[in-house]
């Protein structure tokens, strides 16, 4: 059984009258432990794949399995537990929540599942240090490097033990040394086992990835 | 998410943001020092009623017999000259007038009421334009014709000048002339000597009771007046005792600015026939006032035809001092609830000003896994802390607001009901206004919200 699973997948948004097809007929697998990138140009619908296989968007027709489960059939209020429990998401401006600090941050996904602030914390101390940001625990995001705060939302997405890390551009807004330690970071965290799903319109990016698949207008094109 | 992980995170926007949630709850400090003080306003009222009337006993019935204007005018245009009594005219053309006891006006004798000479009036309308002087045999005719009535006095005001005491010169105070047992009947009590006795009132002697603010007044204290000596109208008159502090009593005196002599004495040396009695029956049961109004009403319109008393029962004074109070109070509760939903529009505004600026951040909260429960509670929880405060805040207002209000003679009775009152409406309408915004977060499209510049 595939870690990700769609079926003739389309989805579409409306403009007035009419609907804008953005996926068309999308068949894609992604098993556990790979590293894919998911490339494309602007608006050729690699952000709205994302949003789909990150539960955040909902699909027109076909199907979505993650871990077997099917995410197509899901209400709100099941997908909004996939999001906390089975997805890690990294996104390109880090969306960090700048009120808090790097490890209010961090421990938000384990105190959304119910866990008490001490033991969230507990779990994520092997995390901060992996990612060399323990020191700066107590820092707010303003305060911290492009490459620091991305560093800090790699860690939330780990904090909480997904199935899949689903990193949208990871290193879009970063400079070119931080970007590359971002993505040996990922390769590093796919050594250790994890899954992750890389969406980018840079060819050098993807080629970080154990495997890539092209999209554009919409249609998954090919695999390498 | 755990509810105190919830707090956490309110408590931490909160701190983060401590001069919009004060801006915010503006509106319901305002509102909450209104309702705060509105109450203490209220129950001040009350306590001064229930104060006022502490001594009333709820079963008395003043009657008594005003002339208004207009029969006064009629009464001097028929009889000019003709008659005598409390207001005042000159000359002695009634037959009772100046010599007549007032007893003598009650039995339904009184020959010559009729055939007055008036032309365009019959008896019964020249009734009205006389004089009427209630008197000791009217109460006597209550007594034993209107049932159900355990006692009854009759009493008169009047205003003399006094000297004596440490006054350094003559003033003007209230007399009360009185039977011995208007003590009784009005709840009274000394606190020190005896009240008038029936032989002060037979014998037309010349004892007095002061009130105790009188007493205070005239002597210095409650101690020094006893057995002392005052002049009224430049007559000596013993004090034979000081009444403790009361409110007002049965037919409507203030005790404790008066100075009480025996009904008869009052008569003889004060008054003259120059007064107009009230007199005071005590219905034996406070649920039968209203039968013997009606009865008292038969029977004076058999010794008086066609007059018209006024009739008053001190449960009815109470009701309608009560509902005035009530009254004002209620105008005063809109007054407060307006400005809470004044302040509750205010909190709705800055929410919703709030909700946008943190679309990102509950789109981000949304990626992550935050239920739409979690999000609601959240912000509800930010509204009801920040009218919680603005409550607190109010209610430290009001207590900072109270001297002012005090020193324009208003009472203000702040009581902890009060403040818990408030601060329970406070929450309220911050929960109420602060729900619209809170949900319509919590409804939020993820992906809507997380790309929301």
């Amino acid at each position: 059984m595939s870690l990700i699973e769609i079926k003739h997948v389309n989805k579409g948004y409306k403009l007035g009258e009419e609907t804008v097809p953005v996926l068309k007929d999308i068949n894609f697998t992604v098993e556990k432990g790979e590293f894919v990138a998911i490339l494309g140009p602007s608006g050729s619908g690699k952000t709205t794949l994302m949003n789909i296989i990150g539960c955040m968007d909902v699909l027109d027709s076909g199907e979505y399995f993650l871990n077997g489960r099917a995410i197509h059939e899901m209400r709100e209020s099941e997908l909004t537990q996939v999001r906390n429990k089975e997805i890690g998401f990294i996104f390109q401006n880090y969306q960090l929540i700048p009120t808090y600090n790097v490890m209010q941050n961090i421990i938000m996904p384990l105190l959304m599942r119910g866990m008490i602030h001490k033991e969230a914390v507990a779990q994520c101390q092997d995390i901060v240090k992996l990612l060399g940001i323990d020191h700066r625990l107590g820092h707010r995001p303003n305060e911290l490097s492009g490459g620091q705060k991305q560093r800090v939302s790699i860690a939330r997405a780990l904090a909480s033990k997904p199935s899949i890390l689903l990193a949208d551009e990871p290193t879009g807004a970063l400079d070119t040394t931080s970007g590359q330690e971002v993505l040996k970071l990922f390769c590093e965290l796919n050594e250790m086992g994890n899954t992750i799903v890389m969406i980018t319109h840079d060819m050098n990016v993807a080629k970080s990835a154990k495997r890539i698949v092209k999209i554009i207008d919409g249609e998954l094109l090919a695999e390498q | 998410m755990r509810m105190t992980e919830l707090l956490r995170l309110v408590f931490m926007n909160l701190a983060q943001n401590k001069f919009k949630v004060i801006l915010t709850s503006v509106g319901i400090v305002v509102g909450s020092a209104t309702i705060m003080l509105v109450l203490a306003i209220g129950t001040g009222g009350k306590v001064e009623v229930a104060e006022q009337f502490k001594n009333l006993n709820a079963g008395a019935i003043d009657i008594s017999y005003e002339v208004n204007a207009m029969e006064f005018e009629r009464g001097m245009g028929g009889n000019r000259g003709g008659m005598s009594g409390s207001v005042g005219l000159p000359g002695g053309g009634m037959p009772s007038a100046g010599g007549m006891p007032a007893g003598d006006f009650s039995g339904g004798g009184m020959p010559d009421f009729n055939g007055g000479g008036v032309p365009g009036f019959s008896g019964d309308e020249r009734m009205n334009q006389e004089k009427i002087v209630l008197s000791e045999d009217d109460m006597e005719d209550l007594t034993v014709f209107v049932p159900n009535i355990s006692d009854a006095t009759i009493s008169y005001t009047t205003s003399s000048d006094i000297e004596g005491g440490e006054l350094e010169e003559a003033s003007s105070y209230s007399i009360a002339g009185v039977k011995s047992n208007y003590m009784t009947i009005s709840n009274m009590s000394m606190a020190i000597g005896e009240f008038l006795s029936e032989e002060n009132d037979e014998n037309k002697e010349k004892y007095c009771v002061l009130g105790i603010t009188a007493a205070k007044e005239i002597f210095g204290s409650v101690y020094d007046a006893y057995e002392e000596v005052i002049y009224i109208d430049s007559r000596p008159y013993v004090v034979s005792g000081v009444l403790e502090e009361m409110g007002t009593v049965a037919s409507g005196i203030s005790p404790d600015t008066t100075v009480f002599i025996p009904y008869s004495t009052g008569i003889k040396y004060i008054t003259g026939d120059d007064v107009s009695p009230t007199i005071t029956v005590i219905a034996d049961d406070v649920d039968l006032v209203e039968q013997i109004i009606v009865d008292i009403e038969t029977v004076l319109s058999d010794s008086y035809a066609n007059a018209e008393f006024t009739i008053s029962d001190a449960g009815s004074k109470m009701e309608a001092a009560s509902k005035s109070n009530e009254t004002l109070q209620l105008l005063l509760v809109a007054m407060a609830v307006i400005v809470f939903i004044v302040g509750g529009i205010g909190i709705m505004n800055v929410l919703f000003v709030s909700v946008k600026e943190r679309t990102n951040e509950i789109g981000i909260l949304k990626a992550l896994g935050c239920s739409k429960k979690d999000i609601l509670l959240e912000f509800l929880l930010e509204a009801c802390f920040t009218s919680m405060l603005g409550a607190v805040l109010g209610v430290m207002v009001s207590l900072g607001i109270t001297p002012v209000v005090e020193s324009f003679s208003v009472r203000v009775e702040l009581s902890v009901q009060g403040a818990v009152l408030s601060v329970v409406f406070g929450v309220i309408t911050g929960s109420v206004f602060g729900f619209y915004p809170a949900y319509k977060a919590s409804t939020l499209i993820p992906v809507v919200a997380l790309n929301q510049e």
